[in-house]
């Protein structure tokens, strides 16, 4: 086994200096202000090549969730939750949960960007922001 | 879009060849390694000769798996053809139907061999897919999140939520299919389940269970698909390719938006307008279907998908009409990827062929006539209308 590696195309890395500056950037289409993730050279669409590396509200909710109850990595031992997340700019964002956790149905809950230190990099996770987040 | 009902009728299956997958998976198990993938595909296709009866002279063009070359298979087998190319099953199937279609050739070898399990591939960690491709269960890697079943799961927890589906219906699939593999010589996994043993099975990723997920075995697969009137008089039992349909979702597919937003539905309802009209048939023709299962949930996705029943309607499908050789519209009437074996969608096309034939054993559908075939890997719905000619 071996610890979990980002992919790094040419695209995808100032997307990790922004990371690790503890910010999450992504890439709003210069032409039609569309947001895009993973980050590509491209607009998906209306084609312009040209963007910015724009900073998000952090602001989303879950549309769906899992538990890992097998490892596949070293830096992962289970259980340990991924969720996506819809970005209230509109990408959805594969992350973590962390913190308190809602009971029973996380979907649909509101969540709220945080930056955590992961092994040798800084990467984004999301905390709960619902009702009752605030309780335990 | 008229000229693809030329399609229908004009290609037949005429030969199906597999290697004997519980004895080289049992050997596999036991630390042997039967052949590498060329191996199995070569076994297959001498099989699949000695089923349509018909001399390797007869073939002029070779289709091969994503899993090995078309040159160095081509080289291995003595085939020298008119047309070749390189697909997964099903559009393997589209392809060699295109081709003759177009006249390229006559007779199609399809040649599929896999050692994924002795070779240990993995579809998960940190190797899975070399570690670096803009593959959603490859990219998501730094969040922990990685393998084709935890792209099933996520799509599963949100899916089950929205249509009110049980985790108890869910696991209807995995029962039925196991009851099917138990009358099937050729499948590995053949005790039966309960849903009580479904429901108390391990999470690999939850909300999904051990017996929603394919299996891992080695294996090889070959088809032999012939133009129609080339197969009436080299086949004494060809199967009629009676339609077949695409159609690709790609806009999002990474960042998983066409899994949790749409769980392909679009897709599948616009190859479902394609292949029925065809083939001139409806879901209620159908008397059988062959569900590419690598994960449970693809079925339920099909059911509703292509009509069988409405969106919303799947779970109670599965539990009070059903989908088992008991009861209701049998689907996977091998035991499928989940507990036949995992020839990723290869294996589906023999069950077709042979269901169609009467050749299926204890496992035969009564008066079998049409047999749908669907599959939506990665957002890529695919079906074929198998059917006596
Ligand atoms: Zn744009």
């Amino acid at each position: 086994m071996a610890d979990a590696q980002p992919v790094l195309s040419l695209y995808d890395e100032p997307f990790w200096a922004a990371m690790a500056e503890g910010r999450l950037e992504l890439q709003s289409c210069a032409s039609c202000a569309r947001f895009r993730y993973p980050p590509a050279p491209v607009c998906p669409d209306c084609l312009s090549m040209d963007y910015a590396w724009t900073p998000v509200s952090g602001r989303g909710e879950i549309l769906s969730w899992v538990i890992f109850h097998r490892q596949y990595f070293d830096d992962f031992p289970p259980p340990y939750n991924a969720i996506a997340v819809r970005l209230e700019e509109g990408p959805i964002l594969v992350s973590n949960l962390m913190g308190i956790m809602p009971v029973g149905n996380w979907i649909g809950e509101p969540v709220q960007l945080t930056c955590r230190q992961h092994e040798g990099r800084r990467q984004h996770a999301f905390e709960w922001a619902g009702a009752g987040a605030e309780g335990a | 879009m008229a000229a693809q009902n030329d399609l229908s009728g004009i290609a037949a299956m005429i030969g199906v060849g597999h290697t004997d997958w519980p004895a080289d998976h049992a050997r596999v198990r036991a630390g042997d390694k039967p052949h590498d993938s060329y191996g199995y595909a070569a076994a297959a296709f001498n099989a699949a000769l000695a089923d349509a009866a018909i001399s390797r002279q007869d073939i002029d063009g070779l289709i091969v798996g994503p899993t090995i070359a078309n040159e160095r298979m081509g080289e291995l087998l003595g085939l020298d053809v008119r047309w070749g190319g390189q697909a997964d099953a099903m559009t393997a199937v589209l392809e060699a139907v295109a081709a003759i279609r177009a006249g390229y050739c006559e007779v199609v070898a399809l040649v599929y061999g896999n050692d994924q399990r002795s070779a240990a591939v993995k579809y998960g960690g940190p190797d899975a897919m070399g570690g670096n491709a803009f593959l959603s269960y490859v990219y998501h890697a730094p969040w922990g999140f990685t393998s084709q079943g935890a792209l099933y799961a996520m799509m599963a927890r949100r899916y089950l939520h929205e249509r009110g589906m049980t985790e108890a219906e869910l696991g209807e699939v995995a029962v039925a299919q196991r009851l099917a593999a138990s009358r099937n010589p050729n499948a590995l996994m053949r005790e039966p389940i309960t849903i009580e043993d479904y429901l108390a099975s391990r999470f690999i990723c939850e909300p999904l269970h051990l017996f929603d997920y394919c299996l891992i075995n080695d294996g090889g697969v070959v088809l032999l698909v012939a133009e129609a009137e080339k197969a009436r008089q080299i086949s004494r039992k060809p199967v009629s390719i009676k339609g077949v349909g695409r159609f690709d979702l790609n806009k999002g597919a990474t960042s998983l938006e066409p899994r949790l937003t749409d769980y392909y539905h679009s897709a599948q309802s616009k190859v479902a307008d394609q292949v029925f009209e065809m083939a001139g048939l409806g879901p209620r023709d159908m008397d059988a279907l062959q569900i590419y299962d690598s994960f449970s949930l693809h079925v339920p996705l099909a059911l509703e998908g292509y009509g069988y029943c409405r969106p919303g309607e799947a779970g109670r499908f599965l539990t009070e009409h059903g989908i088992s050789l008991d009861k209701g519209l049998p689907v996977n009437t091998s035991g499928g990827h989940l507990s036949e074996t995992y020839m990723q969608g290869w294996n589906h096309q023999i069950e077709a062929v042979r269901q169609v034939r009467n050749e299926a054993g204890d496992r035969q559908v009564p008066q079998c006539r049409h047999v749908h075939y669907s599959s939506d890997v990665a957002g890529k719905a695919i079906s074929i209308i198998y059917g006596a000619p």
